[in-house]
């Protein structure tokens, strides 16, 4: 018996080279057992946003990304961004806007590790990231924990993260710049038919420290900021038309006073010769953070009060149309092209009202991308 | 309506046989057996050498010219059949296509293949002198030819049990022309139960396996075969010999899946009086019917 038993842990030479065939197990399967193929992803990004009569600022961003499978049941994965921007001050209250003067360019360069462990029923993960730029350095740790059934139809996401932040203006001193985070996230994902698939997670953040912004003079915030979001996505499959529909929504309680809400849509088509092609469309709108306050300067405005004029804390709505094409090929290389327009509008504000006297902001992203399993 | 007791049951023509998808544990299941027939299909498409338009009849037509570029799907199946062809050491070979053309079992009335001619089709064989990579193929001499018959079937049956896995179709049990894949077991939580046909009486099924996931397939000497002067010539043949296999009326094996399965009942076919200590070696069930009759194997 003993005999037998270590012949058949031997690996079959069959179902070596059967395990080689396309398509020969499920995808879904391996989703949440070890990935048995690594990754190999560069993206190049390309943002520049504008308001009237004033172009603003563009980032320009390469990254890679790398995700290897080891020893079995571990992965390692990592990815570094470099971050180039330059333009304006980043979205000066639009009244004021000129005051700041100088131009900014600045550099950003962030990385991030984390190593998984899979077993039977669940994985945990242990990560690190650092980001640098000039005046800003930011650490995080983070471990997460994923579980789910014998069926694979549910799965459950249990992450914790901290971040410590430091900034250090190059404008003015500050007493103590630093910041610190924790970060919570619970999650399920829900096969709920072979075509519907639902996914929903709570997270919660926690952060103590600066968060003002020390390059407007006027700009006092409270050193204290909770966020609780909410997001939930449904996906359909239509199996004839071989499309899937991705519809989202996220509501976000910010301690801040700026709730808001996202809804999104996205359909992705496949097309002959690997090509898919996804439009998508989001809109979201958010309320005023308690301590914005509009133009003529410095309305409703008290000595001594929390007080910021950051068009981003403003009451707005905004919609973003995005379309995306990308291409597989037969030996794992894929490509992808993508670009994204956003424009943002006081008076687009839903579930209140918008804030007065702020212009339109618009912003684009052009994206490109090539990756690689292996 | 609880759904998840039913299966939905589609029959279906593909590969020159008669087929059955069985599925449960799912809605929407005839869009799911719709993916997973279109894909047994395409395989068909993409790899019958009764087609001009198919990858084989390309590599095919290429013998002894450049080297011609293959995809990725095809590039595996070489890898594949290379496995074979050295674990049968030359035995099963997808270049022996040609031997079943000059054993014409269609003739009547039956007669041996001419020795020369027979001589001839064996120059023409040989895997090992096909100069293939994961990118490029090329057979070297003009003539040559491969035949992915004893791979595809098994295959398609593997794709069809991923398909449908990845529609969430929970349970299923896919034949494709004798050859089964199940997994997840039946919707009440029982075994799927495969009957395994006689070789002699091919209505009657002479044992059965219960399976909650993995594959049985069958070879037998009763599916194409001319007898002459008494003596029963099959269509299995080995490649180094040009000769039909006599040692075993059927071998059944259950592997994971349909593909290894399929390997194992043909090459042991192939392996006559060897197979019964090679397919034990491997720990395996199987089933056998020797030439005399007699039934062998863990499952008999």
């Amino acid at each position: 018996m003993a005999a037998t038993d270590s012949k058949r842990r031997t690996v079959n030479p069959f179902l070596a080279a059967a395990l080689a065939l396309p398509g020969i197990l499920p995808a879904t399967a391996l989703a949440q057992t070890v990935p048995d193929k690594g990754i190999f992803a560069l993206d190049y990004l390309d943002y520049r946003d504008w308001q009237p009569g004033a172009d603003r600022m563009s980032v320009r961003s390469p990254s890679l990304y790398v995700l290897a499978p080891f020893a079995d049941k571990w992965t390692v994965e990592g990815s570094l961004v470099y971050d180039a921007m330059s333009g304006a001050s980043p979205l000066w209250f639009n009244t004021l806007s000129g005051a700041s003067g100088l131009g900014v360019t600045d550099y950003r360069t962030a990385g991030d590790l984390k190593v998984t462990r899979y077993f039977d029923r669940y994985s945990i993960g242990v990560g690190g990231a650092y980001s640098h730029e000039r005046d800003y350095i930011s650490r995080a740790g983070s471990l997460d924990a994923r579980w789910w059934t014998a069926d694979k139809n549910t799965t459950l996401a249990f992450s914790f993260a901290g971040n410590a932040d430091y900034i250090h203006p190059s404008a003015r001193e500050l007493d103590n710049g630093g910041r610190d985070t924790l970060d919570f996230l619970v999650g399920i994902t829900q096969a709920l038919s072979p075509l519907d698939i639902v996914q929903s997670n709570i997270t919660y953040s926690s952060g103590h420290g600066y968060f003002s912004d020390p390059y407007k003079p006027l700009d006092t915030r409270p050193g204290e900021r909770r966020v609780l979001a909410w997001q939930t996505r449904y996906y359909h499959r239509f199996a004839a038309s071989d499309a899937t529909l991705q519809l989202g929504y996220r509501y976000l309680n910010d301690s801040f006073g700026g709730d808001s809400h996202t809804f999104d849509v996205a359909w992705a088509q496949s097309l002959a010769w690997g090509v898919t092609l996804t439009p998508s469309f989001r809109y979201y709108t958010q309320a005023a953070a308690n301590f914005w306050f509009g133009p003529p300067y410095p309305q409703g405005f008290e000595q001594g009060q929390d007080f910021t004029a950051d068009t981003r804390l403003s009451a707005f709505g905004a919609m973003t149309a995005g379309l995306k094409v990308a291409k597989e090929f037969a030996d794992g290389w894929s490509v992808n092209l993508s670009a994204d327009f956003y424009r943002q509008r006081s008076g687009w504000r839903a579930f209140g009202e918008g804030s007065q006297g702020i212009d339109p902001f618009s912003a684009r992203w052009i994206g490109a991308g090539v990756s690689k399993t292996f | 309506m609880n759904a998840a007791a039913t299966l939905h049951r589609t029959a279906f023509r593909a590969m020159g046989g008669d087929n059955e998808l069985l599925l449960g544990g799912a809605a929407a299941l005839d869009s799911v057996a719709r993916a997973a027939i279109d894909d047994v299909q395409r395989i068909e498409r993409k790899y019958s050498r009764y087609r001009d338009d198919s990858v084989t009849s390309a590599i095919n037509r290429g013998a002894g010219g450049p080297p011609l570029a293959i995809d990725t799907e095809t590039a595996a199946l070489l890898g594949y059949a290379q496995t074979c062809f050295e674990q049968s050491q030359g035995r099963f070979d997808i270049t022996a296509g040609a031997l079943r053309a000059a054993w014409d079992f269609k003739r009547e009335p039956p007669v041996r293949p001419d020795p020369g001619k027979l001589q001839a089709t064996l120059a023409n064989i040989g895997w090992a002198a096909v100069e293939w990579s994961s990118t490029t193929i090329r057979l070297p001499r003009p003539g040559m030819q491969v035949d992915f018959g004893g791979i595809g079937k098994e295959y398609a049956a593997d794709r069809v049990a991923t398909i449908a896995q990845e529609c969430y179709a929970r349970h299923g049990c896919v034949n494709l022309g004798g050859d089964v894949r199940v997994w997840g077991g039946r919707p009440d939580g029982s075994a799927w139960r495969v009957g395994i046909r006689h070789p002699r009486a091919h209505e009657a099924a002479m044992a059965g396996v219960d399976l909650h996931d993995g594959a049985v397939a069958t070879s037998g000497d009763y599916e194409r075969y001319v007898d002459i002067d008494g003596k029963r010539y099959c269509h299995i043949i080995d490649a180094r010999t040009g000769e039909p296999v006599s040692a075993w009326r059927s071998v059944s094996v259950v592997a994971p899946l349909a593909i290894v399965a399929g390997s194992y009942a043909t090459i042991a076919m192939l392996m006559q009086r060897d197979a019964q200590a090679w397919l034990d070696r491997a720990g395996l069930q199987w089933l056998g019917v020797d030439a005399g009759g007699e039934v062998r194997g863990t499952l008999a």
